[in-house]
């Protein structure tokens, strides 16, 4: 997927009714309101976080080049796509953005140090300069590779044969994981930058990024599986692990594919307080998780703003001053604490 | 003491480079010291060994976070495990945790827009300092070339440390710097190490073309005709960009680096360098810091360099392995009005230092607003805590005439008929050098000993994936 095509996915869910600069927000992941409660409104998961790092002049340029081929109108207030836009086909994608929010790139951090560093022990170099400079990964590399000891040359084989197979099985194309590859070093080898492999692969620099996202998300789909034990160490703190109860969980996963609670509660064949519960637990779990289905904006300010002067969590002090508010809305409003950010 | 003993038993060298024994004595026999030492000649050792033997820590004060990271890494890489370097961009609880373990630490890196915190201050204060490094000292001036008024605090801590033993080091500084230096460090009778500038391998080249495009045809010949390694600093990001699509094009491996690129491309770009997998660099001034291969042959300049310092240090990344190496100079008619375009944009502009009056406290906003650029931010910020506007206005104008004269200097090094070694050592008023074999262009320059071999880059890693695994992990 080109990065023009991610940029058009977007605008083809919200056009007409969001800026030109909102799909900006939600690739470099911005955990504000709105953008979270988009996601959830049209569906855009796969594209939340991929770039986090993403330029304000790389967008923008995406902007030009869209507007250049005629499938974006230039406006001021929303993105008003043209017809042939929605003529175009799009590639499924393989993005996941929602699930791996950027952080596929500290598991890429750390992966790159210990291929270089077996890389480099392999062919008798003990010294060599880092090609990852944050400290943190460095740390956290160190302690790796003394745990499954690195030195051993049956962990070597075993650490190349993992990834090599896993790497296989991930569904992508091998041009994506030739790019991602690519951007591994080791002895004597440096990893290629984005502008040297846009050149040799005919595209922009920002279409290899974009490229290297897919093939890592497609990857960890892989690793997550847990039979390759010498990558998955890799996912430590990586992959996000809920921290809710087995029900919440089926819960949020129907939320997820846009069930309404009361669609959830006669699905699952529960209460409707027991489901209300779980949106609770979510709520209090989930820093993105949107009040906005619930109750308006105006709702959530009053039930914080007096739980605030009162100086109480006390749910019935609250409907006191707040008839209009159930008590469903209040828990949730107040589950959230700091609130939408 | 057997120094070179220690030296051995340290990190495994048998013998001390030009100058590091000197600095080292000194050092160790207590005295305030200020070493020149061309880059690349080692002059981390000069701290790194007396540390073996001080009771207490180590500080180091670095101008560039970039260098700080750069320095930590060798330290490291030789086998130094008691380091630590504080910066601002930490995160608050890895900067914490550095703070309560810091007296476990024999190396400790700052910046020095960290010092001037009382807390900072009254860590370093209760951990007993034996001996304060300022790293690039010439930064320290502002009639150097590379001014950095958080540099000044140094001066402003150093009674609150109870002036500790000073040791001053940079890589290039004429005597205006040098005075500049001692007075602000407070350094007591310092002993002074100067290094000669010159480096006898290598010969100045200057050639001068009427029109750009000639010139650029003089660059992509000398890229077929000499084989690398080598660097080409060009004026800008952007011309950097366009030298490496030149030289690509004619199938020769190169690549471009600036301070623009994500600093991932930048590491890998150096470590591609190293490999020899590329033969030319086009970069930037930014290019240099961690580049540590002894065997460059070739520093060519394709736009004026901005001084005289800036100029001899970026040719000091050539021949470290004392072999014979080459620097040209392109120049092509007009090419002063560029640099002395970009010296000047440097500069803060009336305009700027006036609204940073007028605002005093918020000015850092106008930043955000593109009212004022960042690095006129930073030196007008330090003065306007000390001077009235009338003051700061004079400095700049001072600075300016500064500027003035080192791009005078650059243009006379072009223009002026003679020697270009004698010019060089002329400017920062050391003694004539000795003439050596293929001097200069004046002096006449053998090209062939440049041709060099070109190598083949090593098994391909131009396919597949899987190839590449092979490549990289060879089980």
């Amino acid at each position: 997927m080109r990065f023009d095509e991610v940029v058009l996915a977007i605008m083809k869910a919200v056009d007409g009714q969001r800026t030109v600069s909102s799909p900006y927000h939600l690739i470099k992941g911005k955990k504000s309101g709105q953008t979270i409660q988009d996601i959830g409104y049209f569906g855009l998961h796969p594209y939340f976080a991929v770039l986090p790092k993403l330029d304000k002049q790389e967008y923008l340029a995406s902007i030009d080049r869209l507007q250049a081929q005629g499938y974006l109108i230039p406006d001021d207030n929303s993105v008003q796509l043209h017809r042939s836009a929605f003529d175009l086909e799009i590639p499924p994608t393989l993005l996941n953005g929602w699930k791996y929010r950027g952080n596929e790139n500290r598991f890429f951090a750390r992966l790159s140090l210990v291929v270089q560093t077996m890389s480099n022990f392999m062919q008798g170099q003990k010294r060599f300069d880092p090609v990852v400079t944050d400290e943190t990964v460095q740390a956290w590399a160190k302690a790796y590779l003394k745990r499954v000891d690195f030195r051993s040359s049956a962990v070597q084989e075993a650490f190349k044969n993992q990834l090599e197979t896993s790497l296989a099985k991930a569904k992508t194309t091998e041009t994506h994981k030739n790019i991602l590859v690519e951007r591994l070093s080791g002895y004597g080898v440096g990893g290629l930058t984005w502008d040297q492999l846009a050149m040799q692969h005919g595209v922009l620099p920002i279409d290899v990024k974009i490229a290297a996202v897919e093939a890592m998300h497609a990857w960890l789909d892989v690793l997550e599986g847990m039979e390759y034990p010498l990558l998955a160490g890799m996912l430590e703190g990586i992959i996000q692990q809920s921290a809710l109860t087995e029900s919440a969980k089926r819960t949020q996963n129907l939320s997820e594919r846009g069930f309404s609670l009361k669609q959830i509660a006669e699905l699952r064949q529960l209460k409707t307080s027991t489901i209300e519960d779980h949106f609770v637990e979510m709520a209090m779990n989930d820093p993105a998780f949107s009040s906005a289905p619930f109750m308006d904006e105006q709702l959530f300010q009053s039930i914080h703003h007096i739980s605030k002067e009162l100086k109480t969590m006390r749910l019935r002090d609250i409907k006191e001053r707040l008839p209009e508010a159930s008590y469903f809305q209040i828990r949730l409003a107040l589950a959230m604490r700091g609130g939408v950010t | 003491m057997n120094l070179e003993k220690l030296l051995y038993e340290a990190y495994g060298y048998t013998e001390f480079r030009p100058g590091q024994k000197q600095v080292i004595e000194q050092v160790l026999a207590g005295r305030d010291v200020l070493a020149l030492l061309p880059t690349g000649m080692g002059k981390s050792l000069c701290y790194q060994l007396p540390g073996k033997v001080l009771p207490g820590a180590i500080v180091i004060v670095s101008p560039l976070l970039s260098l700080m990271q750069d320095q930590v890494t060798q330290l490291k890489k030789m086998g130094e495990k008691s380091v630590i370097a504080i910066n601002s961009f930490m995160k608050p609880e890895d900067r914490e945790r550095a703070w309560n373990t810091l007296g476990n630490y024999k190396f400790i890196f700052v910046a020095p827009e960290m010092l001037v915190q009382p807390y900072v201050l009254g860590k370093l204060k209760s951990l007993g300092i034996s001996l304060l490094v300022a790293d690039e000292a010439h930064c320290i001036s502002q009639w150097g070339f590379d001014f950095r008024p958080d540099y000044l605090r140094i001066a402003e801590i150093l009674p609150k440390l109870g002036n500790p033993q000073t040791l001053a080091l940079t890589a290039t500084a004429t005597d205006k710097v040098t005075d500049e230096i001692k007075r602000y460090l407070k350094l007591s009778d310092p002993f002074v190490y100067s290094h000669p500038m010159d480096r006898k391998n290598i010969s100045y080249d200057i050639r001068k073309f009427d029109n750009d495009s000639d010139k650029l045809e003089e660059l992509l010949n000398l890229v077929s005709t000499y084989a690398g390694p080598g660097i080409i600093y060009a004026g800008t990001r952007r011309k950097s960009q366009e030298l490496a699509e030149c030289i690509l094009a004619l199938g020769i491996r190169a690549a471009f680096y600036h301070g623009g690129m994500e600093q991932q491309d930048r590491i890998f770009v150096q470590q591609q360098f190293a490999n020899k997998e590329l033969e030319w660099v086009c970069a930037t001034n930014a290019f240099g810091m961690g580049v540590h291969i002894p065997d460059i042959r070739h520093v060519i300049h394709f736009q004026l360099p901005s001084s005289i310092e800036g100029y001899v240090q970026e040719v000091g990344r050539a021949g470290r392995d004392s072999l014979p190496s080459l620097a040209t100079l392109l120049y092509a008619a007009g090419d002063e009005r560029l640099v002395e375009s970009l010296i000047m944009d440097d500069l803060p502009e009336r305009h700027e230092i006036e609204l940073i009056y007028e605002r005093g406290e918020e000015a850092k906003q106008l930043i955000e607003q593109g009212m004022v650029r960042e690095t006129a931010y930073r030196i007008i910020s330090y003065w306007r805590e000390r001077l009235p506007l009338e003051g700061t206005l004079n400095q700049i104008e001072q600075l300016k005439k500064e500027k003035q004269r080192q791009a005078a200097s650059v243009r006379g090094l072009v223009h002026s008929s003679g020697c270009i070694r004698q010019y060089i050592s002329m400017s920062f008023n050391q003694e004539n050098p000795a003439i050596p074999a293929n001097c200069c262009s004046f002096h006449g320059i053998d090209h062939s000993l440049f041709k060099g071999n070109r190598s083949e880059p090593k098994a391909s890693t131009q396919g597949s994936w899987k190839e590449r695994l092979k490549v990289l992990l060879p089980i």
